[in-house]
C-alpha cells in the first residue's frame, strides 16, 4: 500500500478527492440501487421487498466507496469507477425499467 | 496524495471528523434527549402530566376531533400556487385522510388530517395540505398548538433535520454527517491498531492531549457497535429522502407495483367520488384486536388511519403498537369503511422486511424497556464525549504551534467546540427555563421558547469566540469552565422553576411515582452536579495542568 513518492497535497487534489468521495460515491450508489432494484424486480421480486433490501445494503456500499476514494492511489481510477460506474449503472437501470413497464 | 492506507484514513478521520463533528455532536446530543422526548414533553406541558392513555374510542371521541381539524395555515396559503382556481375557505376544504398515533408513553394523542386540493394544476402531484393537533384522549379537549412539546416537537426534529427547512437541507447535512460518522469509526479503528488495549486505557493525570485522546478512543471503541448501528439505521430510515429512486427514476415500477397491490389487497388507491358514510370504527378496532389475540400477539392500537373520508372507497387501517418488540407499528388489519368487513390483513413479514423492521425499530425505540432506554441515553452521550474529546485533542495537538506562529486555526476550532458542546447544553437549558418562566397563556409562546433557544446558543458562540484570547499564549480558553458553571446554574434553575410554577417538586413526583417529570428533574440535578464539578476542576487545575502540559511540550 505504501507508495514511495506520494503526490503533494494541493487544494485541487483535496477538492477532487472530497468530491469523488461524496458526489462520486452518491452517483455510484444511485446507479447501484436503481440497477439492483430493477434487476430484482425483473427477476420476480416484489418491488417493496427489493427496495427494502437494497436500502439496507446501499449505505454500507457508500461507506466503502467513501473510504476507498481516499485510500486509492489513483484519483482517476476513483472517478472512473464511482462516477463512470454510477452513470453506466443508471443508464442500464433506465433501459431495464423501460423494458419492464 | 497519501503515503499509506493508514495515512489516508487518518486524514479522512481528522478533517471530516472536524468539519462534520460539529453537526454530529448536535445530532448525538439531541438524539440522546429524544430517547426521553415524551418525558420532556410532560415536563414542558404541565397540563399533560398524567398517565399514558390507550387509543380512545373513535366513534365517540376521535371522529368529532378529526372533523374539527383545520389545514395548517402556512400550508394552506402555500397551496394557492398549486391550483387553477381560488381555494375554498380553510374551514371548507374536505378531509381525505385521518390518522392518530400513540405509544405506551403518551398521555396525550397526536391526530392529523390530509385535505385534497380541488382544481390542481398538476393532477399527478401530491395536491394535499395537512393539519394536526394534540388532544387529551380522555375528554377530547385540544392542547393549544402554541404549547410546544419541547421533546417530540423540537429536540427530536432538531436531531434529524437541524430545523433547516430550506430545500430539506438539514436532512442532507445530517445524512452526510451520518456517513462521516460511519467512516470515522472505520478509519478510527484503522488508525489505532491496538484497539483492544485502548479499550482499557484512560490516564486522566496525563497532559490534556493524552487524556483527551484516551477518552476519545475509549468512548469510540466501547460504544462502537452502538454508534455504527445508529448512524447506519438513521440513513436507512431516511433512505427515501437520500435516495428518492422510487419517486423518480423507478416511479413507473413503483406505480405498477401499487396497482398490483391494490388488486391483491382490495384496498382502493383512489376515491370513488361518491359520498358515503363510515360505520363504527370501534367495532373494527375490536375485530383487529381479536385477530391479534388469535395470533397470540394481543396488543394495543398504535396507529389508526382512515382513507378516502366520506367516500364510497372508505378504508380504515388499524395497526398494532410495537410496545413489546423492536418495531414501531405493524400487523395492520384493513377494513372497508362503509361496511366494516375486513378487506385485508398484513401477511406475516418476509425476512427482508423483518430485518428492516429490526434495524429501524432499534433506532426508533418504541419498545417498553426502561433499562435499555437508559443505555441508549448513556450511549448517545458517550458519542458526544467521543466527538468533544476529538475536538479537544485536535486543539491540544496544535495550539502551541498555532500560538507561536500566530495562526488562528486552533482558536476557531476551540471556540466552535465550546459553542457546540457546552453552548448547546446551555441553549437547551435556557429553553427549559424559558418554558417555565413564560406565562401559560402568552400568545405565540412556542416562538418565544425557540427564540430563547437559538438566541442563547448564539450568545454562547459569541462568548466562546471572545474568550479565546488566552489561547494566543497556548493557554486554555476560560469559556469551557464558564459555560460549565452556567450549565450547573441553569439546570438547578429549571428544577426550581418547575417546582415554583407547577408545585411538582421531587418529593411529590417521586412519592407519586410520576417518573416522567421526576426523571427529568433528577437528570437535570445530576447534570448540574457534573457540570459544577467540571467547572471547579477546570478552574483549580489550570495552573497544575499548565505545568503538566508544559513539561509534556518540553519533553517533545
Amino acid at each position: 500500500m505504501t507508495s514511495p513518492h506520494p503526490s503533494p497535497i494541493t487544494a485541487r487534489v483535496v477538492v477532487s478527492r472530497v468530491a469523488a468521495s461524496t458526489l462520486g460515491g452518491y452517483a455510484f450508489c444511485w446507479g447501484l440501487s436503481t440497477l439492483s432494484m430493477s434487476s430484482l424486480v425483473a427477476l420476480g421480486m416484489d418491488f417493496d421487498e427489493a427496495y427494502t433490501l437494497v436500502m439496507l445494503i446501499v449505505f454500507l456500499v457508500f461507506l466503502t466507496a467513501f473510504c476507498w476514494a481516499f485510500a486509492a492511489r489513483s484519483l482517476r481510477a476513483v472517478w472512473l469507477v464511482l462516477a463512470g460506474g454510477g452513470g453506466a449503472m443508471t443508464v442500464a437501470a433506465w433501459l431495464l425499467t423501460r423494458s419492464l413497464v | 496524495m497519501f503515503s499509506s492506507f493508514r495515512h489516508s484514513m487518518t486524514w479522512l478521520h481528522t478533517w471530516f471528523g472536524l468539519v462534520l463533528g460539529y453537526v454530529l455532536v448536535v445530532v448525538f446530543f439531541f438524539g440522546s434527549l429524544s430517547v426521553f422526548d415524551r418525558e420532556i414533553d410532560r415536563w414542558a406541558i404541565p397540563s399533560s402530566r398524567f398517565e399514558a392513555q390507550p387509543m380512545p374510542s373513535f366513534d365517540r371521541l376521535l371522529e368529532p376531533a378529526f372533523r374539527s381539524i383545520l389545514p395548517d395555515e402556512a400550508e394552506y396559503e402555500a397551496a394557492d400556487a398549486l391550483v387553477t382556481q381560488p381555494l375554498p375557505p380553510r374551514e371548507q376544504l374536505e378531509p381525505e385522510e385521518w390518522w392518530a398515533y400513540t405509544t405506551h408513553r403518551d398521555p396525550v394523542l397526536g391526530i392529523g388530517a390530509g385535505f385534497g386540493l380541488p382544481h390542481p394544476k398538476d393532477p399527478e402531484a401530491h395536491n394535499h395540505v395537512h393539519g394536526s393537533m394534540t388532544i387529551d384522549p380522555r375528554s377530547g379537549k385540544v392542547i393549544p398548538s402554541d404549547q410546544l412539546a419541547l421533546g417530540s416537537g423540537f429536540f427530536y426534529p432538531l436531531h434529524y433535520s437541524l430545523h433547516i427547512e430550506w430545500l430539506g437541507l438539514g436532512y442532507w447535512i445530517v445524512g452526510l454527517a451520518a456517513l462521516v460518522m460511519l467512516a470515522a469509526l472505520v478509519s478510527g479503528v484503522v488508525m489505532h491498531r491496538k484497539v483492544f488495549r485502548e479499550l482499557f486505557r484512560f490516564r486522566p493525570q496525563k497532559r490534556t492531549q493524552r487524556s483527551a485522546l484516551d477518552l476519545h478512543n475509549l468512548t469510540g471503541i466501547v460504544a462502537l457497535p452502538f454508534h455504527f448501528m445508529f448512524a447506519l439505521s438513521g440513513l436507512v430510515i431516511f433512505s427515501g429522502i437520500y435516495l428518492p429512486v422510487a419517486d423518480t427514476m423507478l416511479k413507473p415500477l413503483h406505480d405498477a407495483h401499487e396497482k398490483e397491490e391494490e388488486a391483491q389487497t382490495g384496498l382502493p388507491h383512489d376515491a370513488a367520488g361518491v359520498p358515503a358514510k363510515l360505520v363504527s370504527v370501534d367495532a373494527m378496532v375490536a375485530e383487529a384486536q381479536r385477530r391479534w389475540a388469535a395470533r397470540d400477539m394481543a396488543g394495543d392500537v398504535g396507529f389508526l388511519v382512515v382513507n378516502h373520508v366520506d367516500d364510497a372507497n372508505l378504508t380504515v387501517s388499524v395497526y398494532r403498537a410495537g410496545t413489546d418488540r423492536i418495531a414501531s407499528v405493524g400487523e395492520g388489519v384493513h377494513f372497508k369503511g362503509t361496511t366494516g368487513e375486513v378487506l385485508h390483513e398484513d401477511p406475516p413479514q418476509t425476512q427482508v422486511s423483518s430485518v428492516n423492521e429490526f434495524v429501524t425499530g432499534l433506532h426508533l425505540q418504541h419498545f417498553k424497556h426502561w433499562l435499555l432506554r437508559w443505555f441508549y441515553f448513556v450511549g448517545g452521550l458517550a458519542g458526544c464525549a467521543c466527538i468533544a474529546t476529538g475536538f479537544i485533542f485536535f486543539v491540544e495537538k496544535r495550539k502551541r504551534q498555532h500560538a507561536a506562529s500566530g495562526a488562528g486555526g486552533s482558536r476557531w476550532v476551540d471556540a466552535l467546540a465550546v459553542a457546540t458542546v457546552t453552548g448547546m447544553v446551555v441553549a437547551t437549558l435556557a429553553m427549559l427555563v424559558a418554558n417555565r418562566l413564560l406565562s401559560e397563556d402568552l400568545a405565540g409562546r412556542d416562538g418565544w421558547e425557540k427564540t430563547a433557544f437559538w438566541g442563547t446558543w448564539l450568545l454562547a458562540f459569541f462568548h466562546a469566540a471572545l474568550r479565546t484570547t488566552p489561547m494566543r499564549e497556548a493557554r486554555r480558553s476560560p469559556a469551557w469552565s464558564e459555560q460549565c458553571a452556567l450549565i450547573a446554574v441553569l439546570a438547578v434553575c429549571a428544577v426550581l422553576l418547575n417546582w415554583i410554577s407547577t408545585g411538582d417538586h421531587l418529593l411529590r413526583t417521586i412519592g407519586a411515582g410520576y417518573w416522567p417529570v421526576a426523571g427529568i428533574d433528577l437528570t437535570l440535578l445530576v447534570g448540574a452536579v457534573m457540570a459544577a464539578l467540571t467547572a471547579r476542576r477546570l478552574w483549580s487545575s489550570t495552573p497544575r495542568q499548565i505545568a503538566i502540559d508544559a513539561r509534556g511540550a518540553a519533553y517533545e
